[in-house]
């Protein structure tokens, strides 16, 4: 029962929310959404629910692009009563105090009461975003950046766990854009420990990413490597952050040649994204490695992905190394390669295209093991454009060995003897079954698990319980008494 | 290490005995050993902080004789461990250094090694944290000879392996061919044994690059593969043939495991 009432409730704010991006009502000015942001906090620490400041910081995109430094200004001015020494360190950090800013606020609301401190949080971080979309503002920011991080660890609240894991995202941001990503790591490392001590979920998978995140841009596979060996990664986390910790994995993993591995992380990490639209870019940068990974299996992906519009430009490059080796030519490999050779440096997938030759040249064989059912090796040798009939030999055996062919070498005649195709029954279907019907049943039950309940609802219940239960007590002490009574009356007869 | 005129010495020492014609290995072993003592003493061998560069040169000038004293003397583990010690000097003070003449050559005795071992992950771990472009991964040859084994290897060209053997961009890359050419013999082997059914014993010895018949006579007795003499052939006992059978404990298990989930969602 209380499931379906949730359902309903959900759908009814989904309806809303719907209703607001379709047709808005003329948007709130990034004022009064911070302010009603501030209310929405606040109301999140006194009822303790943590949905109300997710809801806030779903926004914060979107918000940051719209406001500027006047705008923040005010908004403290609004938000803090007139005496306070946080809002005069709030308003020390931002830039240019113009005095038309200061002579907007004559009259500022009578706010006497100070705000929880998630607020000061929050708003530090606006004030970290728009340092850090100039480029002067860059080492400020990261002041401000570390300076916040060291006062969340000071404060400990586990209210303010949300907002703390976009502040240290804020940090990582501020260093990357500082040119120092390197110096980061000893303090994301120690404020990871913090985290995970305190089992601050949301923070520890921010950090856990950020430095995921430094350890791959410094190629250091390694240390990335021990990272995720020596931590767990929280299972309450985000989607955004599953998506991200799946494509570092992936990234780890197709590094160390385990490609089965990487292929289920990058798939994971494609599942959990957002919108294509909403974040092109991850999701552009996801699917680069993930086809290449699927070439690297000996898979071929699918023509409609490079339809995608999203994808469409982004993946040219790869769409022409999939065509070379879909038709197991080398020369076409060869050529698209050093073609496309920026590019691929660029997106840090060339070593990784490199190691395809080898798989470039076992489609070929397995081509031409389909169409001839005895070749010569000098043919093969000639039509793979290999440099000798010796290496044809000793590469024809290898493909035979990893049983990318089904055939034999008659060494005496120089050729290739292809065996016929083996049926598709035996033992490998029912292991590919039983692998479907694994996933579907985990599917299920990670969504049971998923399922939401109102908070105290049970209570509701149990007082129902308890007055039920009070009330065959009476009920019980009646019918007693009566018997009772009955039992008087007989007395009296 | 200026502090310490004894370590001094001992270093031109070290030097002159690893550069004189031949090269004196068991002076240098000791050498190295007491250096090493001064080293941890000095708290150069695991360098900290803000430290001298020179300091920091010479420290890392001995750990690569080291290295490279312990190829010679065919001691892996001791070349490991010199390897793990100068990670600190190539990456973490690549900025306060002057490079290193010798970094490329050890770091690419390192893939070689890795790749005798058939440690294909760590290989190429290693070559991804190199700080190199593709393109100058190609232009130095002590990086380009390993990557360019490792490429033939897995594609199949064992032969081109076998010719570069000669072709070693320095001389301690030698000492790890024979250990390759092992490697790539079984590899050989293994994939003779799938694709063919016999095999004249000439070829045989032409194809795994036994120079005489009686190595490969020893090799195939090693293997376990039926020699013919009279005829001349080596063949293969085909094995895991028609070896179909059904995996009865599995799919019972399976079965099982459906049911329980059924009934949990039921």
């Amino acid at each position: 029962m209380a499931d379906v009432e949730m359902r309903k409730q959900d759908e009814k704010k989904e309806e809303e929310k719907k209703e607001e991006n379709k047709t808005p009502p003329p948007p709130p000015t990034p004022l009064a959404e911070i302010k009603a942001n501030v209310a929405l906090i606040d109301k999140a620490v006194s009822t303790l629910e943590p949905r109300f400041t997710h809801r806030v910081l779903r926004s914060l995109t979107a918000l940051r692009k719209r406001t500027d430094v006047t705008v923040l200004r005010n908004a403290v001015e609004d938000i803090y009563p007139k005496e306070s020494a946080t809002k005069k360190s709030l308003l020390s950090w931002l830039p240019g105090s113009s005095d038309s800013a200061a002579s907007m606020d004559i009259d500022p609301k009578p706010t006497t009461l100070e705000p929880v401190p998630e607020v000061e949080i929050y708003l530090r971080l606006l004030t970290t975003y728009i340092l850090l979309s100039s480029s002067e503002g860059y080492a400020k920011a990261l002041q401000l950046a570390k300076e916040t991080g060291e006062k969340i660890s000071q404060l400990n609240r586990r209210s303010m766990d949300p907002i703390a894991a976009k502040v240290w995202y804020a940090v990582d941001r501020a260093y990357e854009l500082g040119g120092d990503l390197a110096d980061a790591r000893p303090l994301l490392l120690s404020a990871q420990r913090t985290a995970s001590l305190r089992h601050d979920d949301e923070s520890q998978a921010a950090l856990i990413n950020c430095l995921l995140r430094n350890y791959i841009h410094y190629s250091l596979f390694d240390q990335a490597d021990k990272l995720v060996s020596k931590t767990t990664f929280p299972t309450s986390a985000s989607n955004g952050q599953f998506a991200r910790y799946h494509y570092y994995l992936g990234r780890i993993k197709v590094v160390q040649l385990n490609y089965s591995e990487a292929h289920r992380n990058l798939q994971q990490a494609i599942r959990r994204a957002p919108q294509p639209r909403t974040a092109p870019g991850f999701y552009q940068a996801v699917h680069k490695f993930f086809i290449v990974v699927e070439l690297l299996m000996g898979d071929i992906p699918d023509r409609s992905l490079f339809r995608h519009p999203v994808l469409e430009k982004a993946l040219i490059a790869y769409f022409d190394i999939v065509k070379a080796v879909r038709t197991g030519s080398l020369s076409q490999f060869q050529s698209t390669l050093s073609k496309h050779t920026s590019t691929f440096t660029l997106d840090k997938t060339y070593t990784l295209i490199l190691r395809l030759r080898q798989n470039v040249i076992k489609t070929g064989i397995r081509r031409l093991s389909l169409s001839y059912s005895r070749i010569s090796l000098r043919d093969i040798c000639h039509k793979l454009h290999l440099d000798s009939e010796e290496d044809a030999e000793y590469i024809v055996g290898k493909a035979i060995r990893d049983g990318v062919i089904e055939g034999r070498i008659v060494h005496e005649n120089g050729w290739m003897e292809c065996a016929g195709q083996k049926g598709g029954y035996g033992p490998e279907v029912s292991d590919i079954y039983g692998r479907r019907i694994a996933f579907c049943l985990d599917l299920h039950n990670q969504s049971v698990k998923a399922m939401r309940y109102p908070l105290n609802a049970h209570r509701k219940e149990l007082a129902a319980a308890e007055g039920a239960r009070e009330r065959e007590k009476e009920l019980a002490k009646e019918i007693q008494e009566g018997e009772l009574d009955d039992e008087d009356l007989g007395g009296d007869f | 290490m200026s502090s310490q005129p004894n370590l001094r010495a001992l270093y031109t020492e070290l030097i002159r005995s690893f550069t004189s014609q031949p090269c004196d290995l068991k002076k240098c072993g000791t050498l190295l050993s007491q250096l090493k003592i001064g080293l941890i003493e000095a708290g150069l061998l695991l360098p900290q902080g803000e430290l001298n560069p020179t300091d920091l040169q010479v420290a890392r000038d001995i750990l690569e004789i080291g290295a490279f004293c312990s190829i010679r003397a065919r001691d892996v583990p001791s070349f490991d461990r010199y390897f793990s010690q100068l990670q600190t000097f190539y990456t973490d003070y690549s900025s306060v250094l002057p490079p290193s003449k010798r970094e490329y050559p050890i770091r690419g005795l390192h893939l070689i090694r890795l790749l005798t071992q058939n440690r294909i992950a760590e290989f190429h771990t290693t070559l991804e944290s190199l700080p190199l472009s593709a393109d100058a991964i190609a232009k130095n040859q002590f990086i380009s000879h390993p990557v360019n084994l490792e490429r033939w290897l897995m594609e199949g060209s064992y032969s081109k392996v076998w010719n570069a053997r000669e072709e070693a961009p320095a001389e301690e890359y030698k000492f790890f061919v024979d250990s390759l050419m092992g490697t790539i013999r079984n590899e050989i082997a293994s994939c003779g044994e799938a694709a063919y059914e016999r095999l004249p014993l000439k070829d045989a010895a032409t194809l795994l690059f036994f120079p005489n018949r009686s190595d490969l006579l020893r090799f195939a007795e090693e293997r376990g593969w039926q020699v013919n003499l009279t005829e001349g052939t080596i063949s293969f006992t085909k094995k895991g043939e028609e070896k179909m059978e059904i995996p009865k404990q599995k799919l019972i298990s399976a079965s099982l495991a459906y049911a329980r989930e059924l009934e949990q969602i039921i």
